[in-house]
């Protein structure tokens, strides 16, 4: 159809330039014009067919979900899938929502952050009947969001530095004596305040609810030896495989692509990680629908399609059927098994629910003042 | 005569011709500027709690203080840097000349986030600034500044430095040379001619150049949130965080206005000032 | 006087390399053959230039760009003309003020311009969207068109217009036949200096743009913040040369 416009309107400008109705000039700017339009009339076609916008954190994310989980939906179900990288935070979500212009169907996003957005009314509840409850681990299948993988949020460093003597505990994060060198947190705090709090000495099993003033307290202590606030998981990879900083908390699954990209430079530890799901959740209003994004959900709940995206960026199983068929050369990436768990600390997810906006507010204000 | 008898543009022609853009701006972007200046004070709540908030909150108020304070170095680092620039420009032999415009118009005409890109490559730890300071046989720090406000500071320079190039050389060209040659002929020194004569009636230009620097560094967003590494936030990010992560469009709507009068508030007294400067030297 | 001093352009030459030197700098970063940002070290590679030609990413991105920046500094270049001459011809007794309303943008900090053009997008529902990425870089990008063609405007003779009509020229032939080809200069200035802008902006289609519409300087900051792959350098380094080229064309053709 496009194509056919296309080269209606060329021999169109054609025949007016041979009849010397147009001059040359004219005749270029249409050539611009037609080559850009044709440039993006492509991507036009495929927005008139069925489409699923799918938006995750970016970076090597995007590939990966393209490779284990996108690429067969779209072609099983004759879809086009789109992989938006900006990531879902809780305030893009509601501010997708609140617009009345949303543009994502499924987001890979906290399911604190949208439990809270949902007891809002801007989250479609998870469709039960589509999607399989016993396919996820027991606890995780909230009410606006159900878990599609588990992350942790561990500590990496520099293993030229440290890799004798590596650190165990946030405690040893914090201690810029023992373990020279600058740090990086995360932007938007998550695990950022349950690791402020276990290096101040708090118990893992006392940790929530989250004591907000002492935490806040302890990061500020650390602040003058943070270089940066990382904002996307790329960049927390960068700053750790060039050495800018000796530690980060990292997610384990870029922690792990930069060991692999540093040929073990860097190195990470499940020690004291804090262990949290994550969660596909679908905006009120989605453009393709809540039963598009439902078909989608489930789809992603085939163990063997757990397995792939273990494989491809590292996350943790969310569906318990998968843990026994990872191969051994992968489960010390699988965050979620049995005996990983025991390493770490469980995040609450209901703290986030409750708290995170007051909760964020002051963490950025610490880090802005 | 073919010509005469096409119909003549009516005056309603003319008027439409006239407004026509006009109206697209009122609705396109004044109305919606209104809905701006609304939302700012009736989210969450009626009253002007946003306001109060940017006033009351040390963190905001840091905001606030942060940009005026790296525009400010900014600015009075770019001035100097551009007068350099455009005195060769405008003054030196052809080929000091032709050297010098391209210098100043290659960065101009190249984008924002490139050039963020570069000084990115240069001033991160471990980049190429930290090699050459090693090289020299210097503490790394002194060149790499890393994610810092000074990488910011260095970012914005760079990308001001050109748009400050303009309005001082245009000045510098309507500089009558005779008044120059006049001035070395009565004996004066080239050094006193420079600083006597040349700068006070260069004076102009720099007066618009720091305007313009300064009003276009308020607006700086790219440049800070990549050089800066999350902790630099400027007024612009703030905008930005408020719209897209946190989601208060009402705190993000008051910023944008605050900006705005601040912009509006700069060029009044730079006029005052240019006034007051040109009633001083009649 | 500063000219002759060799200390000054010493100093001018440092500046000037100051200024060269990030564009310098992401050069060798272009040719890593490693997947990620870094030096090549001995092992180069052309393959981030490879990747530009994908047709999903970059080179759509930068389709995109070129069809938005055509067309909304095409419609820009016309409103400007057309408002200029209005000004120019009628002598409206609200001249100061009208012109002042067309050119706020220009003063307007962008991010406040970009939260207000957001909004009105998300009202009529073409946020994300070619024609409303349009609307948006027509609005920051026409006052600077119409700069360039009023500051033509006003070195022109007013007697040649008057000259045209008592010779009973209709006031748009009159436009047409001696107003607008004695200002063509300003007119091809205000086009190109509206496409630059519009190929460039990033302020403002950061805001209203996301997922359907990718211009290239979105998917540049897209990959600076998400991705930081040395793609990035790769376009930087072709964009650099391409404006380079320009300027060294244009400076031969004026002293030719």
């Amino acid at each position: 159809m496009n194509r056919n416009l296309t080269d209606d309107c060329l021999d169109l400008l054609q025949s007016q330039h041979a009849a010397g109705r147009i001059d040359r000039r004219t005749f270029l700017v249409g050539l611009a014009l037609l080559g850009g339009a044709s440039a993006i009339g492509g991507r036009f076609a495929q927005a008139a067919d069925k489409q699923l916008v799918v938006t995750n954190w970016g970076g090597d994310a995007v590939d990966a979900f393209q490779k284990a989980l996108t690429g067969t939906y779209a072609s099983e179900r004759a879809v086009d899938v789109k992989i938006n990288g900006s990531g879902p935070t809780k305030g893009a979500m509601k501010a997708q929502f609140e617009s009345g212009a949303v543009s994502w169907d499924v987001c890979d996003a906290d399911p604190g952050a949208t439990k809270s957005l949902g007891e809002l009314g801007m989250i479609e509840p998870i469709d039960y009947g589509v999607v399989d409850r016993d396919q996820v681990q027991p606890g995780f299948a909230y009410e606006f969001s159900v878990a599609n993988y588990f992350l942790s949020y561990v500590i990496a460093y520099d293993a030229k530095k440290f890799g004798d003597n590596p650190p165990t505990s946030w405690a040893d994060f914090w201690d810029v004596e023992k373990f020279p060198g600058k740090r990086s947190l995360y932007k938007w705090m998550s695990g950022c305040m349950e690791a402020a709090l276990l290096a101040d000495g708090v118990p893992a099993d006392k940790l929530y609810p989250l004591d907000e003033d002492r935490a806040i307290r302890k990061l500020e202590a650390l602040k003058p030896h943070v270089l940066s606030y990382w904002d996307s998981g790329a960049e927390s990879q960068q700053l750790m495989r060039d050495g800018e900083v000796s530690m980060a908390l990292m997610w384990h699954t870029r922690a792990n692509l930069v060991e692999q990209d540093t040929g073990g430079d860097v190195r990470w530890t499940y020690a004291q990680g804090i262990l949290a799901p994550s969660g596909w959740a679908v905006i009120k209003g989605n453009p393709s629908g809540r039963a598009a994004a439902m078909d989608f959900i489930s789809y992603c709940q085939d163990p063997q399609r757990q397995i792939e995206l273990l494989r491809a960026l590292g996350c943790g199983a969310a569906n318990p059927k998968a843990h026994d068929l990872v191969p051994a050369d992968l489960k010390p990436l699988d965050c979620s098994s049995a005996e990983n768990v025991a390493r770490q600390v469980l995040m609450d997810m209901d703290w986030y629910a409750a708290r995170s906006d007051k909760a964020l507010d002051k963490y950025l204000a610490m880090i802005a003042s | 005569m073919a010509i005469i008898s096409k119909p003549p543009l009516s005056p309603i022609g003319m008027q439409i011709m006239l407004w026509a853009l006009p109206a697209l701006l009122v609705l396109a972007y004044v109305l919606p500027f209104a809905g701006v200046a609304l939302r700012s004070v009736t989210r969450p709540a009626p009253g002007l709690e946003n306001y109060v908030r940017i006033v009351a909150s040390p963190d905001l108020r840091m905001i606030l203080y942060r940009t005026v304070l790296i525009c400010g170095v900014s600015t009075i680092l770019t001035v100097p840097l551009a007068y350099i620039l455009a005195y060769y420009w405008v003054m030196g032999r052809a080929v000091t000349s032709r050297l010098m415009e391209i210098c100043i118009f290659l960065p101009f005409w190249i984008s924002v986030l490139v050039r963020a890109f570069g000084w990115m490559v240069i001033l991160r730890n471990n980049g190429l600034a930290s090699d050459l300071a090693t090289f020299l046989g210097l503490p790394a720090e002194m060149l790499a500044t890393g994610r810092s406000a000074n990488s910011v500071v260095i970012g914005m320079v760079h990308f001001m430095v050109p748009f400050a190039v303009l309005p001082m050389a245009s000045v510098m060209r309507k500089i009558d040379h005779r008044v120059l040659l006049a001035a070395n002929g009565l004996g004066a020194a080239a050094p006193y001619v420079f600083w006597r004569v040349f700068l006070p009636m260069s004076a102009p230009g720099i007066y618009s150049a720091l305007s313009v620097s300064f009003i276009l560094s308020l607006g700086f967003f790219v440049t800070p949130m990549v050089l800066g590494g999350g902790r630099v936030t400027m007024i612009a990010e703030a905008v930005f965080v408020q719209m897209f992560q946190t989601a208060n469009w009402g705190l993000g709507s008051a910023l944008g206005i605050i900006l705005m009068l601040f912009v509006l508030a700069v060029l009044w007294l730079v006029r005052s000032v240019v006034k007051l400067d040109q009633s001083v030297s009649r | 006087m500063l000219g002759k001093s060799r200390f000054g352009i010493v100093v001018a030459g440092v500046v000037g390399l100051f200024l060269l030197l990030p564009l310098v700098a992401v050069v060798p970063f272009s040719f890593t053959a490693k997947r990620f940002l870094s030096l090549p070290g001995g092992e180069y590679s052309l393959r981030h230039y490879w990747a530009l030609l994908d047709t999903d990413t970059w080179l759509a991105s930068i389709g995109t760009s070129f069809l938005i920046a055509i067309v909304s500094s095409i419609v820009a270049t016309v409103l400007a003309t057309t408002f200029a001459l209005g000004i120019w011809l009628l002598r409206p007794r609200l001249a100061g003020i009208v012109t002042g309303l067309v050119l706020l943008p220009i003063v307007v900090p962008p991010v406040t311009s970009a939260v207000s053009i957001y909004f009105l997008l998300a009202q009529i529902g073409l946020l994300d969207t070619i024609p409303g990425v349009i609307i948006g870089h027509v609005v920051v990008t026409v006052p600077f068109a119409v700069v360039a063609i009023m500051a033509t405007l006003n070195r022109m003779d007013r007697t040649l217009d008057q000259a045209a009509r008592i010779l009973g020229a209709s006031p748009f032939q009159s436009i047409g036949l001696v107003i607008l080809p004695n200002i063509r200069f300003g007119l091809f200035t205000a086009w190109f200096i509206s496409l630059v802008m519009s190929w460039e902006e990033s302020s403002v289609t950061l805001f209203i743009s996301g997922v359907n519409v990718t211009t290239l300087p979105k998917r540049m900051w897209d990959n600076l913040r998400l991705d930081l792959d040395p793609a990035i350098a790769a376009i930087s380094v072709l964009m650099t040369l391409l404006t380079a080229l320009v300027i060294i064309l244009r400076g031969s053709r004026q002293q030719g």
